[in-house]
C-alpha cells in the first residue's frame, strides 16, 4: 500500500546521475559507505573558512552545493559538477514508468543555456532545421553566441524577439522531430 | 610632470592592479564606481571614488562614457587617467580627448593608438618596416560579395576580423565558401556590437600556428626595447586561458630575429608607453605580424614574473617624461611563469558563462605564486562584464618545476559558489604535449579531448553528498513529502494511478 510505504522510513536512497547511472546508498546514511562490496568510512568536514571536503583514501575532495532544487541536486567535486536526482525506489520506478510514455509528436523544446540578449533569429515557424544548425544568435559576456538546435526536425514555435532579453533555461523555440 | 593622481578608467582586477602600483609610488587612485556592481572590491582599495551609479545614462555603459569620464576627471583635478585594458583602453577618440583636456593619458598617443589600431594601416606601417605579413584584404571588406571574391583569390580558410579589434572578439574563421555570408555577418555584427565600428578585414587564415607576442617598453625619446616573448597559444574561440614566458617553442635566435621585428613595428609609430606585438608562428618557424596592442594586457603578469620589470611602473614613468631605466641588454629573462586564467565559466557545457554569487573564494599565496583577481567572498559574478574571476600565476627556475607548482596552487585554489575553469587548468597539466611544450593553437580542438579532469571516484562522492545531504532533510523534517511535484505533495492515490 502505496499510504504505508510513505510512512514508513523507506531504507534505500539513489542518486540517478544525468547520464542515468544509479548510485545506491543504504539508510541511514552515517558516514559509511559501500564501495566495492566493503563497507568504508567517509569523513564529511567542513575547515575553518567554511569549505566543505570528504576525505576518501586518504585524500582531500572539495565539495559544493551548486544546485539544489527538491530532490534535484548539482554537486561540484573538486571542481567538477554532477547532477542528480535522489530517488526512492518507488520513485525511480515510477520514473522510468512515465520516461517510456514520452510523446515523440511533441516539440523539443531549445532553452537559453545562459542569460543574454537575443542578436538574430535564424529560422522561422515552419523552417526546417538539422542536428546541430544554428538558429539563435544570444549575446551574453560581451560574446555573440550561436545557439544550435540540437535535434532535426521543424520549428513549431518561436518564443522570443530579437533584442529581447532572456534568462537561463527560458525556453526560445520549440522544434518538432521529423 | 610627476603623476600625482591617476583615474582609473576601469574595474576588476587591473583597477586593483594599478592601484597597488599608485599606492607604492605614493599616487593617489581614483575609481569609478557603478550600478552594476556596487559593492566590487577594487571600490575599496581606491584612495577615492567617483560615483556613476545614480542618473547613468543607460544607452552608453559607464566604462565607455568618454565624456562623462573626461568630466568628472576635470571636476576632480586628477593628473592622469590610466585605461587598464578593454573599454577605452584603445580608443584614440578617448586618448584624444584626455590630451584636449590636459590630462595625461597612460598609454601611447591618439595618434599611434589609431593607426596601429586601424589593422589596414598597421599592416602597412609593418610592410614598409619589412616585417613578415599574411596575405588579405587590403581594406575593410564592404560586404559579403567582396569578403567572398577576397577570400576565392587568396584561398581558404580565411579569417574575418574586426577592423578596431582586440581581445578575440569579431573573429571568425570561414573554411568554405558556403558559410562566407553568414559569418560576415556574425564578424560585423559582432564587431559593431564590441567596438562601435561594424568593418571586418579578410585574410588568410593560418592553420594551426603558434600565438606569440613580444612585450615593448618605449619612451617618449625614442628607447625601445623588448621584454621577451609570450606564448599564448592555449586559446579557445580566440580567448586566451593561459599564458606563459618564455615560450618552449623559441630559441634565442629566434627569440632575437621576432623581438627585432617587434621593436621595428613600434619604431615605425615612434611608440611609446607599454605595448604588444603579436604574431602567428607557423610549424616552420616563419613567422608573421598580426597585430599590435597598444595597451597593458591580461597577461603582462607572466613577463613581470620573468622580469622583475612593474609594467604599470613603466607606463606611469613614461607617461611623466621619463627616459627607460634601462637598455636591451639589461633585460634579461629569469626562470618560467604561467598565467591560469580563472573564469566564471562552466567547462563541462561548452565554457559557458557561470554567473552567481562567489561564496568564498581562497587560495595560497607565496614566493612562486602570485594572485591578481577583483573578487573576493561575496563578490557577484553579473552579466555585464567579462567572466575572469582571477589570475593564478606561477613563477619557478623552470617549466617543469612551475608546471608542478601549478597542480599545487590550482588544488589549493577554492571557490564556492560558480562554476570555474578549474578544472579545465588540470585537464591541461594532465597533457602529454602540453607538458613538452608541444602545442599549438588547435591545443583545444584537438588535442584536449575532455575539458575537464575528474577521478572516478568523484561522482561516487557528488552521489553520496547528494543523497547524504537529501537525507539530512528528510530527517529534519519528516512532514516533507518524498513525492513531489511542482513543489506540491502528490497524493498516493494519483501515484498509485500512475503507477498501474
Amino acid at each position: 500500500m502505496a499510504r504505508e510505504a510513505k510512512k514508513k522510513k523507506t531504507t534505500k536512497l539513489i542518486a540517478l546521475s544525468s547520464t542515468n547511472k544509479a548510485y545506491e546508498f543504504n539508510r541511514p546514511l552515517e558516514k559509511k559507505i559501500k564501495y566495492q562490496g566493503k563497507v568504508v568510512d567517509i569523513k564529511l568536514h567542513e575547515d575553518p573558512k567554511g569549505f566543505s571536503y570528504i576525505v576518501w583514501k586518504n585524500k582531500k575532495y572539495m565539495l559544493d552545493v551548486i544546485e539544489k532544487k527538491q530532490n534535484r541536486y548539482t554537486i561540484m567535486v573538486n571542481g567538477v559538477w554532477h547532477s542528480f536526482t535522489v530517488e526512492t525506489p518507488v520513485s525511480l520506478k515510477r520514473k522510468r514508468y512515465l520516461e517510456q510514455q514520452v510523446d515523440l509528436s511533441v516539440g523539443v523544446s531549445i532553452e537559453a543555456p545562459m542569460p543574454g540578449k537575443i542578436i538574430d533569429i535564424l529560422v522561422e515557424e515552419g523552417s526546417e532545421v538539422k542536428e546541430g544548425e544554428p538558429i539563435i544568435i544570444l549575446e551574453a559576456m560581451k560574446m555573440q553566441n550561436e545557439i544550435s538546435s540540437h535535434i532535426s526536425g521543424i520549428v513549431q514555435s518561436v518564443s522570443v524577439k530579437k533584442n529581447e532579453s532572456v534568462m537561463k533555461d527560458d525556453i526560445l523555440m520549440e522544434i518538432r522531430r521529423a | 610632470m610627476k603623476i600625482k593622481s591617476i583615474l582609473i578608467a576601469n574595474r576588476g582586477e587591473i583597477a586593483i592592479r594599478i592601484i597597488k602600483t599608485a599606492r607604492k609610488m605614493g599616487i593617489r587612485s581614483y575609481v569609478i564606481k557603478t550600478a552594476k556592481e556596487p559593492n566590487a572590491w577594487y571600490l575599496e582599495e581606491a584612495d577615492r571614488i567617483i560615483d556613476f551609479s545614480e542618473n547613468f545614462d543607460e544607452s552608453i555603459p559607464e566604462f565607455l562614457d568618454i565624456e562623462r569620464i573626461i568630466k568628472s576627471a576635470k571636476k576632480h583635478k586628477v593628473d592622469a587617467i590610466h585605461p587598464g585594458y578593454g573599454f577605452l583602453a584603445e580608443n584614440p577618440d578617448f586618448a584624444r580627448r584626455c590630451e584636449e583636456s590636459k590630462i595625461i593619458f597612460i598609454g601611447p598617443s591618439h595618434e599611434i593608438i589609431y593607426r596601429m589600431g586601424h589593422k589596414t594601416i598597421a599592416k602597412e606601417l609593418a610592410r614598409e618596416s619589412g616585417v613578415p605579413l599574411l596575405g588579405g584584404s587590403p581594406g575593410a571588406v564592404s560586404d559579403a560579395e567582396e569578403a567572398r571574391r577576397v577570400a576565392s583569390e587568396i584561398g581558404y580558410p580565411v579569417i574575418l576580423k574586426a577592423a578596431a579589434g582586440g581581445g578575440g572578439r569579431g573573429m571568425r574563421v570561414v573554411s568554405r565558401e558556403k558559410d562566407i555570408e553568414r559569418m560576415f555577418s556574425l564578424a560585423t555584427n559582432e564587431a559593431a556590437k564590441a567596438f562601435n565600428n561594424p568593418d571586418v578585414f579578410l585574410e588568410k587564415f593560418v592553420r594551426e600556428p603558434r600565438h606569440i607576442e613580444f612585450q615593448i617598453l618605449a619612451d617618449q625619446h625614442g628607447n625601445i626595447v623588448h621584454l621577451g616573448e609570450r606564448e599564448c597559444s592555449v586559446q579557445r574561440k580566440h580567448q586566451k586561458l593561459l599564458e606563459e614566458s618564455p615560450s618552449p617553442a623559441l630559441n634565442s635566435s629566434l627569440r632575437k630575429k621576432m623581438g627585432d621585428a617587434a621593436i621595428k613595428i613600434a619604431r615605425s609609430v615612434n611608440y611609446y608607453s607599454a605595448g604588444t606585438v603579436e604574431f602567428l608562428l607557423d610549424s616552420e618557424n616563419n613567422f608573421s605580424f598580426m597585430e599590435m596592442n597598444t595597451r597593458i594586457q591580461v597577461e603582462h603578469p607572466v613577463t613581470e614574473m620573468v622580469t622583475g620589470i612593474d609594467l604599470i611602473e613603466q607606463m606611469i614613468l613614461i607617461a611623466e617624461g621619463e627616459k627607460l631605466p634601462f637598455t636591451q641588454k639589461d633585460i634579461k629573462l629569469k626562470g618560467w611563469a604561467i598565467e591560469w586564467r580563472i573564469n566564471a565559466e562552466d567547462v563541462q557545457s561548452g565554457f559557458s558563462p557561470s554567473l552567481g554569487t562567489i561564496e568564498k573564494i581562497s587560495w595560497v599565496e607565496n614566493e612562486h605564486v602570485r594572485v591578481d583577481t577583483g573578487v573576493r567572498d561575496g563578490s557577484v559574478i553579473t552579466p555585464y562584464f567579462d567572466s575572469m574571476i582571477a589570475k593564478l600565476i606561477i613563477h619557478a627556475e623552470t617549466r617543469e618545476r612551475a608546471l608542478q607548482l601549478s597542480s599545487q596552487a590550482i588544488m589549493k585554489f577554492w571557490i564556492k559558489g560558480t562554476k570555474t575553469t578549474l578544472a579545465f587548468c588540470r585537464a591541461v597539466l594532465q597533457n602529454s604535449n602540453f607538458r613538452k611544450g608541444n602545442f599549438n593553437t588547435s591545443f583545444i580542438s584537438k588535442e584536449l579531448k575532455i575539458h575537464y579532469q575528474n577521478e572516478p571516484d568523484e561522482a561516487l562522492l557528488a552521489a553520496f553528498f547528494a543523497t547524504y545531504d537529501y537525507a539530512r532533510e528528510m530527517n529534519e523534517n519528516e512532514e516533507k513529502p518524498l513525492h513531489t511535484e511542482n513543489g506540491k505533495a502528490i497524493t498516493p492515490w494519483v501515484l498509485k494511478k500512475r503507477l498501474r
